[in-house]
């Protein structure tokens, strides 16, 4: 009888020192490897080609588009450049709810990084090429609030913009018609896009833990991810079915979703992409348009796209490889933090138009800590040559005297060793952490809004609380 | 018994004219068309649904969600009145024509605007009080209008009578609903088993089947292995249950997530090719792992089966 009490209190004990030192998951099942697999930086497939722009991968066309995604001169008052909202030191975000330009933008300022893999633009992918997308900004009253004569002829005037229009698009035509101005808008877009196309991610320490793994690496015997971030990544691979839409190397589906997110004061609940889709079907300069440079317009994207009454209020997935320096979170900021984030999704509410797709998931506050652990971890630095992390060099002090702005001949870029498109996510898994840009993106960014001598705007964007 | 069709006829004007709770679902009828109508004060109360009143004061943002396409290609005009008719919530549309000025009660006034698939308009109340909303529809040459009146923050006592003869027309409501629905219901059930007791579907690493009574299909995706968020096409051999190729059937693809509750996040399309039997499915796209569904719908001559193809991704 004694004999029976001891071995039945040894088994407890050892039972519970178990699950004591159990501090991270025993093992992974092979469903779980997978996914996790399917999830790496690793997994990542070389970057999909764009015909629909010519010169996507050309290095001249990147370097002129970087010089023009930093030129404040492409905006009503001098100010505003792409850089004013897509920010380098903010993962080409703002810090902001929604965008603040000439006036205000509608939603939240997206991150760029990864962007070229997605077959759609925007929140609610009323583009469908990075190219495309870089041309609606420009126009925005609220946001550039310039227009596309007003960049035909910054083309035109600035010999270096010029020199480096020429050899990549031809001639620029002299005709100021409709037809040309439009043509060389479009092209302008496509030199930001091939800019764009480089900014890619680099590896995060989840993807250092699944390399690891890889290796044959004990789950536990490692210092890439602690017991609270595993247990986080447990529940994320699983229960709390983030994979659903959060899938893919860069965390994504690029699908859309209604997700039940409430509208901020002012505002109506957000159409989404039942709105979006119609707009890109109208664009002119979508993928079946005339700028298109694919000669066999075949656009399966736009072709088979569905449409329909579940689209409302549906927005694009956004990657999870830049939470860390992207906040405020969902399509219009209404999230300060990751932990309101997980609290909406674990709440699931009705969604006031159409239908939340999400299903309540009934976590612990516990669980939701453990699942904001994990999502730090997936946070990634930039895997893009530093140089591209800031205005062109010679550039930036120069735009709003009307000085001629970087040096943009084919040749001088092919020599740039900022150019050469970096590959993310080697199998070995040691690719390096990218410094992240500090003093000069940040001087970059703001002299943006500065040398145009709008002074006001520039104090307004200062003082606006950084949440 | 006979009371029933009495109340049922007097039941919009009891239940704010025209917004009707109808089994659990909030209807606005104008005129024929129909839609879910809801109110939310998303910064005080959420997610919070208001069918009929809203008992907080604040930024209220209005809801109609078609039950009815024809609402989605007709102008919409709406326009929020205080209820200065003395009717409060009897007030009807012809109180309304009887008002001296209409605009002078108006609070907030929408433009007549097309709005597909769902109508929203936002209005911030500053005062408590009766209000009348009123919807114009224009459908062709036609115009319909719902009017519905409402209290919007805390009305007192004065409401519970209206209350309490509500909860009981709603009451009667669903009996008379769940009734009248409990025999569509079995029909669906016999015609949804009937369905599926033709087609299964064992699936290879390579390769997705099914039979039918009639068809038989053998699927390929072009993305080998098959993976998720990438546009691909997939080639069909269609055969008939004695394996002969069956060439210029007409396909139809739909399918999706059966535990998701969602379908394909593409509109494939199929054309045949030349060789006797073969199709060619393009733009299919999956985007979540996890199990799927491809219903193809087969219609060759007078012959028609729906083969589900299952798949895990």
């Amino acid at each position: 009888m004694l004999a029976a009490g001891a071995g039945l209190l040894l088994t407890t004990g050892a039972w519970l020192a178990g699950q004591w030192l159990d501090r991270g998951p025993p093992s992974w099942s092979s469903d779980e490897r997978r996914l996790m697999e399917s999830l790496w930086i690793a997994s990542l497939p070389p970057l999909p080609p764009d015909p629909t722009n010519a010169v996507a991968d050309d290095p001249a066309a990147a370097a002129f588009g970087h010089a023009l995604f930093f030129d404040p001169r492409a905006s009503a008052n001098g100010a505003i450049a792409c850089a004013t909202c897509h920010q380098p030191q903010r993962r080409f975000t703002d810090g902001l709810p929604r965008g603040v330009a000439i006036g205000r933008s509608a939603r939240n300022t997206p991150s760029i990084v990864g962007a070229a893999y997605s077959p759609w633009y925007y929140w609610d992918g009323r583009r469908d090429s990075l190219w495309s997308q870089a041309l609606s900004p420009l126009e925005d009253p609220n946001e550039h609030g310039s227009d596309r004569h007003t960049l035909y002829e910054l083309v035109r005037d600035d010999p270096a913009y010029r020199r480096a229009y020429e050899p990549l698009f031809g001639p620029l035509p002299a005709s100021t018609d409709a037809a040309a101005v439009d043509r060389v808008f479009a092209n302008v877009g496509k030199a930001i896009a091939a800019y764009e196309r480089r900014l890619l991610p680099g590896p995060s320490r989840f993807d250092a833990y699944v390399d690891h793994l890889s290796r044959g690496g004990d789950p536990r015997r490692q210092d890439h991810l602690d017991a609270s971030e595993l247990r986080g990544l447990r529940l994320f691979l699983g229960p709390a079915r983030c994979t659903e839409c959060h899938n893919g190397p860069l965390l994504t589906n690029h699908e859309f979703h209604n997700t039940g997110l409430l509208p901020p004061p002012g505002a109506l609940p957000d159409r989404g992409r039942f709105d979006g889709l119609d707009a890109v079907r109208r664009d002119p300069f979508n993928c079946l348009g005339a700028f298109s440079d694919d000669p066999s317009r075949r656009c399966d994207e736009l072709t088979f796209v569905r449409d329909g009454v579940e689209l409302i209020g549906a927005t694009r997935t956004p990657s999870l490889r830049n939470l860390g320096a992207t906040m405020p979170f969902q399509s219009k900021g209404q999230f300060a933090t990751l932990a309101e984030v997980l609290r909406h999704y674990n709440d699931a509410p009705a969604a006031l138009i159409g239908h939340n797709e999400a299903k309540p998931l009934s976590l612990s506050s516990r669980e939701l800590r453990d699942l904001e652990a994990f999502l730090s971890a997936l946070d990634a630095p930039i895997a893009a040559d530093p140089a591209l992390l800031a205005a062109p060099r010679g550039y930036d002090q120069a735009p709003a005297s009307g000085a001629p702005s970087t040096p943009s001949s084919r040749a001088a870029a092919s020599r740039s060793p900022s150019v050469s498109t970096p590959r993310p996510g080697r199998r070995d898994g040691t690719a390096t952490r990218i410094r992240m840009p500090s003093d000069s993106a940040r001087s970059c960014s703001s002299c943006s809004n500065c040398s145009s001598g709008d002074g006001a705007l520039a104090t307004r964007r200062r003082k606006t609380p950084q949440r | 018994m006979a009371v029933l069709p009495l109340l049922l006829a007097a039941q919009p004007a009891l239940a704010h004219g025209g917004v009707v709770a109808e089994d659990d679902l909030c209807v606005i009828n104008i005129g024929y068309l129909k839609a879910h109508f809801k109110m939310f004060v998303p910064a005080r109360s959420g997610h919070r649904e208001y069918c009929e009143d809203i008992p907080l004061r604040g930024e209220t943002v209005f809801v109609m969600e078609y039950l009815h396409d024809g609402l989605s290609a007709a102008p919409i005009d709406f326009r929020i009145v205080r209820n200065t008719t003395g009717k409060g919530n009897f007030a009807r549309l012809s109180d309304i024509d009887a008002l001296p000025d209409l605009d002078a009660v108006t609070v907030s006034r929408h433009p007549s605007a097309v709005a597909p698939g769902v109508y929203t308009a936002l209005h911030e109340f500053d005062d408590d009080g009766e209000y009348i909303g009123i919807v114009v529809a224009q459908a062709g040459d036609k115009r319909y209008t719902a009017v519905f009146p409402f209290t919007v923050g805390d009305t007192g006592a004065g409401v519970w009578p209206w209350l309490l003869a509500a909860i009981v027309i709603l009451q009667l409501n669903f009996w008379y609903w769940t009734r009248r629905r409990r025999r569509p219901h079995a029909a669906a059930g016999v015609l949804a088993a009937l369905l599926l007791a033709g087609a299964h579907a064992p699936a290879t690493a390579e390769e997705y089947s099914a039979a039918g009574d009639r068809f038989r299909v053998t699927a390929t995706p072009s993305l080998q292995p098959l993976t998720i968020n990438r546009m691909h096409a997939w080639d069909l051999v269609l055969t008939d249950d004695n394996g002969e190729p069956v060439s210029g059937a007409r396909i139809d693809v739909a399918g999706g997530m059966p535990a998701h509750d969602h379908g394909l996040p593409t509109q494939p399309q199929v054309t045949g090719l030349e060789a006797p039997g073969h199709y060619r499915i393009e733009g299919l796209r999956f985007h979540m792992p996890g199990e799927w569904e491809l219903v193809l719908t087969i219609t060759a001559g007078p012959a028609s089966e729906r083969l589900v193809l299952s798949l895990v991704l």
